[in-house]
């Protein structure tokens, strides 16, 4: 393993350029410290204002009306009684919207489906084509008549045959979800001889398994309030990963896209569930309409019913290896349900495409990955994003070929590791540092000494599993994202940025990065985020990107802004810009002379410096690549890690009840250790709310899981508390050699479960989620 | 939710008022944990709400030779109650059971009877125990059978204008019962729950048993082929066995979309051997 000490470790620190002496050689002062976030004690106090907390005078609710069919004919909407009633301010169809349609592009679609742009209706016109599926809106005075005119709106629906299987969309007789067909997208990786490297193999290992429907299941459910403010500008403050949708509303509602301001409000959870557009189209319609404050808070129920899912996939896996348990080849095939809309389904597709061999070098590889329209909810981003579902594939196939040859699962996963220079199957060659030989024997030495069983019916058992998941967006998307740092004239601190904080400390980390930098203690630093007209822009908090782009962006204009007051505090302490440095927040002389931050920052108003400085981080970009050819740099980079975990199965009832669990990351650099690890814990408890319990169960495109009763997510009594070991190489591409770790702890949970099952009782378990009931069927104890 | 119209009322007798005026308008608030997300659902929408939380009905005593409590009373103080532990001890460990503790602390013994719900740990109990329900209206009193008390799926034999005042149940000193349930998650509702209750004669025969099941029809309900089986014969952990797979025969559950109706009659059978396993175990320890 290597460690990087003193921070010294990447071209892009500005401390090196700087050239500063005497403290920069020194271990961080603030990176790497468990700093307790600004936004922490608010949040336990219940402080935070959060969307659903925003209220206005003279404030409407707004309600939408839902498709109850999953597929229909819309044959005609009458809104005159809706309209009529009590306190109803206005009701909207497709009719009333500008312009009706928002647009998904997916770029590098190189494959037989062509280019996509893909549609989405913002009110359904003639058709609906999920359960639902928004027709109508409705503002009034209270929530309870706005829900009252919604129940009043008359539409005239026509059922019509639906399909809602992704296989049998396929078929050719299918019922056309959208009129160019049901195949979305088709993804294909073919590298080396995969046919010979069967015939050779020592073993040969076949696997199909099954993943769900799953929903984010955030705190918040979607919510908003828009208001027309001076100047005409709509604004809307809500619970959004992305306040770059500002563009979206303009787009929907025919007005500039500067006549349009989000404004993002700290999130109850976000997991790609906000990601796409949710409340705040509607929300700009009906105070554009109504000319008032409009609040629009999503229920649970419809959240559930509506909003944007998990893909489920089949996979299927076919493994070569060696003797030695070394991979020869992987044959895959991948076949996804998009449900009925696009959204992000073909990105996601082939996320799980570039990521289906795993964190191991496979020399012969064949990927095919398709995904289908069917007329279920739609799916979209979630945590992992593709690169989820297939570590229940290819690390159930790791665990198997062990067993056929009879070797420790953790010595055929070391054996067969990454490291760098090897090539993915795509072509992409890793540059940096693969830690996953040190992280599994970590997470397989922190189980500790075995449980014994606590009855003669129960069986203990352990797995482990390994995932990759890349951070920051496709290269070929050109990634961006920019800050703004200044002081203010008593030498406090402002960093502005456009990130939304999903709850993982994104703005705390940047304040961590610039008082770093800089030398100011952290509180004399406040942080303004996420306001599409105040803030500079910063992408998405998606992709695990945000401290790779805004925390570089922050960086980059620490860095500058620490050249320009350093400039000007050595002109006047009368020595080289090499000899002093900024700490405590003064500047301080090689020489031990000291001068206060505020008389350095009057001098530069006076000089025409300025006291502040925006920067613009671009991510290394590159064209896209045609997967088949296997020749190309898909993303920027990628986390390595390894659960660990230990259980025990009832083997009269299937239950599985979670013993321990132990989750190893390299994270690159931990800025704040103890955001970290509230990262690893959750996703490795979300991962198993994936592998034990979570599934939307929908019958015919009828979803029967729309409250908490029946769609389950783990408490605290249901999972083990998580051991997170955070390992730091010093080789991610973001600041101070840190690597994205919002998704990668969602991945491995599910595999190393199953694998500990069969550990336990002998039987594979390849559907997801492993009920009770599914493991009692594995063990034979149902027909 | 929608509007209502709420009072809560000081004295019994005011509350029955209240009820015989809005009849099948009226809806009972005690604990609120069913009544308050159905509300929230819009699945119930009375026009007004009679809150019976300052009624005097919050007691447990034994009485005539019976353990009777009052419908105010909290599952939390059901499971602490010494005089209940002692007297009917499976009374205790299913309202242990019951949801979590912000369930326990406001959910009431009859606000869980009179919303049936055939999954819930205390009808099951009560089925049992052959428990007795006493339910008044402005009209005067009447004591129901708990076998004709719960009358189908969430529905009971209780009138718009009548509350549930009390149940009471014989005390079961002398044998050995048991509550063994499976939820998908801890605090769940059961997928399927089993109540027994075991007495064993001299011979170190059993006596008799009573097995009652939850969460497989539209009411909880003994199980006599169960029962018969082992009536009369040693308790030996092979013959229990047996006895418990009877159960799987006796019952067809529905399936939704927590479990199959299959895996449900699996449950049955586990679950009701283990239930008699620990009655047994425990009637024998009661000393003669």
């Amino acid at each position: 393993m290597r460690m990087i000490e003193g921070g010294h470790g990447f071209a892009g620190d500005p401390r090196a350029v700087g050239g500063v002496g005497g403290h920069i050689g020194a271990p961080h002062s603030v990176v790497g410290q468990r700093v307790v976030r600004h936004d922490a004690r608010d949040k336990v106090q219940a402080a935070t204002a959060y969307a659903g907390d925003w209220a206005m005078p003279g404030m409407l609710h707004g309600v939408v009306v839902r498709s109850p069919y999953p597929s229909a004919r819309i044959r005609g909407i009458d809104t005159t009684k809706a309209a009529a009633m009590r306190g109803v301010a206005c009701v909207l169809t497709a009719r009333d919207v500008p312009r009706n349609t928002l647009m998904t592009d997916v770029p590098g679609q190189t494959t037989t489906v062509g280019p996509l742009r893909a549609k989405l209706h913002v009110l359904a016109e003639d058709r609906v084509r999920h359960q639902g599926e928004p027709v109508a809106l409705v503002a009034a005075e209270t929530l309870e008549q706005a829900r009252d005119a919604a129940d009043a709106v008359e539409v005239d629906y026509e059922p019509r045959p639906g399909v809602f299987d992704a296989e049998q969309a396929l078929a050719p007789d299918a019922p056309k979800v959208h009129d160019e067909g049901n195949l979305l997208a088709h993804w294909r990786i073919a590298r080396g001889d995969v046919d010979a490297a069967f015939a050779g193999a020592a073993v040969v290992v076949e696997g199909e398994y099954r993943t769900q429907f799953v929903d984010s299941a955030y705190l918040e459910p979607e919510t908003g309030v828009a208001w027309i403010d001076s100047d005409g500008v709509i604004t809307i403050r809500l619970s959004t990963q992305v306040i770059e949708h500002f563009r979206d509303v303009a787009d929907v509602l025919d007005v500039p896209q500067n006549r349009v301001r989000v404004i993002g409000a700290y999130l109850g959870g976000g997991f790609g569930g906000k990601e796409d557009v949710t409340v705040e189209v509607y929300l700009g319609l009906l105070a554009v309409k109504t000319g008032r404050p409009v609040k629009m808070v999503w229920t649970r129920q419809e959240s559930l019913l509506a909003r944007a899912k998990r893909h489920p996939y089949r996979l299927r896996y076919r493994t070569a290896a060696a003797k030695t348990g070394e991979i020869l080849a992987q044959d895959v095939e991948l076949l996804g349900d998009s449900g009925a809309y696009a959204y992000l389904s073909a990105l996601v597709l082939l996320y799980s495409t570039v990521t289906a061999c795993g964190p191991y070098r496979v020399p012969a590889a064949r990927v095919q990955a398709r995904v289908a329209y069917t007329n279920n909810p739609p799916t979209s981003a979630m945590r992992g994003f593709g690169a989820m579902q297939t570590v229940f594939g290819y690390e159930s196939q790791m665990d198997r070929v062990a067993r056929a040859l009879g070797l420790p699962p953790a010595d055929v996963r070391k054996a067969n590791a990454l490291r760098r220079g090897d090539t993915l199957p795509v072509g992409q060659v890793i540059e940096t540092h693969c830690a996953l030989p040190e992280l599994i024997d970590r997470a397989w030495a922190g189980l500790g000494a075995p449980t014994p069983p606590r009855a003669p019916h129960a069986k203990v058992g352990r797995g482990l599993a390994c995932n990759l998941q890349p951070y920051g967006r496709i290269v070929w998307l050109h990634d961006w994202a920019s800050a703004w740092v200044g002081f203010e004239m008593d030498g406090s601190l402002v960093v502005r940025c456009g990130c939304p904080d999903v709850g993982g400390g994104q703005a705390s980390s940047l304040c961590q990065i610039a008082a770093e930098v800089l030398g100011v203690p952290i509180d004399r630093i406040s942080v303004h985020i996420a306001d599409s007209a105040l803030t500079p822009l910063a992408g998405t908090t998606t992709a695990s990107r945000q401290l790779y782009m805004s925390g570089n962006a922050t960086l980059k204009a620490s860095g500058e802004l620490r050249e320009q007051i350093l400039g000007v505090a050595a002109k006047l302490l009368e020595t080289s810009v090499a000899d002093v440095d900024l700490a405590g927040g003064e500047v301080r002389a090689a020489d031990g002379r000291t001068m206060p931050l505020r008389q350095v920052l009057a001098a530069c108003a006076r000089m025409g410096v300025p006291r502040s400085h925006l920067a613009v981080y671009h991510a290394p970009a590159g064209e896209p690549v045609d997967l088949t050819k296997g020749s190309g740099k898909i993303f920027p980079d990628y986390t390595f890690g390894c659960h660990a975990v230990e259980l025990e199965v009832d083997t009269e009832t299937g239950r599985v009840r979670l013993l321990k669990h132990v989750a190893a990351h390299d994270v690159g650099r931990a800025i704040n250790p103890m955001s970290v690890e509230g990262q690893i814990e959750g996703g490795a408890v979300q991962g198993l709310g994936y592998a034990m319990m979570e599934e939307v169960v929908l019958e015919d495109g009828i979803n029967l899981t729309t409250s908490f009763a029946s769609y389950l997510i783990p408490t605290t009594v249901d999972v083990p508390d998580v051991e997170a070991i955070v390992l730091e190489s010093g080789e991610g591409l973001g600041p101070f050699g840190a690597r994205g770790i919002g998704e990668p702890p969602i991945g491995p949970p599910a595999a190393a479960v199953a694998n500990a099952i069969e550990d336990a009782t002998g039987a594979r378990v390849t559907r997801l989620p492993m009920t009770p009931e599914r493991v009692a069927r594995a063990l034979r104890l149902l027909t | 939710m929608q509007p209502f119209e709420y009072a809560a009322p000081a004295s019994v007798d005011e509350a029955l008022a209240l009820l015989a005026r809005h009849g099948a308008d009226a809806k009972v608030l005690a604990g609120g944990q069913s009544l308050v997300p159905l509300l929230n659902y819009r699945l119930a929408r009375p026009r007004f709400v009679v809150d019976v939380n300052d009624l005097p009905l919050d007691e447990i005593r034994v009485d005539a030779g019976r353990v009777r409590l009052g419908a105010l009373v909290r599952h939390s103080t059901l499971a602490a109650s010494a005089v209940v532990a002692r007297e009917c001890p499976l009374l205790t460990e299913a309202a242990a059971l019951i949801g979590n503790v912000r369930v326990r602390s406001l959910g009431t013994v009859g606000g869980s009877l009179a919303h049936a719900d055939p999954a819930a740990e205390l009808p099951l109990a009560m089925v049992a125990l052959d428990a007795r329900f006493e339910l008044r209206s402005a009209r005067g009193s009447r004591t129901v059978e708990v076998r004709d008390f719960f009358s189908g799926y969430l529905t009971t034999v209780l009138r718009p204008d009548e509350l549930l005042t009390s149940v009471d149940a014989p005390p079961t000193r002398g044998a050995g019962t048991a509550v063994e349930e499976f939820s998908r998650r801890p605090g769940d509702f059961a997928l399927v729950a089993v109540a027994a209750i075991v007495t064993i004669d001299r011979q170190g025969r059993v006596e008799n048993a009573r097995v009652a099941i939850g969460g497989i029809d539209g009411v909880p309900r003994r199980i006599p082929a169960v029962e018969n089986a082992l009536r009369g014969e040693p308790p030996a952990t092979d013959r229990i066995a047996r006895a418990a797979e009877l159960a799987r025969a006796e019952v067809t559950p529905q399936s939704d979309a927590l479990a199959s109706g299959e895996y449900r009659t699996l449950l049955a059978g586990v679950l009701t051997k283990r239930a008699l396993a620990r009655a047994v175990s425990r009637a024998m320890a009661v000393p003669a």
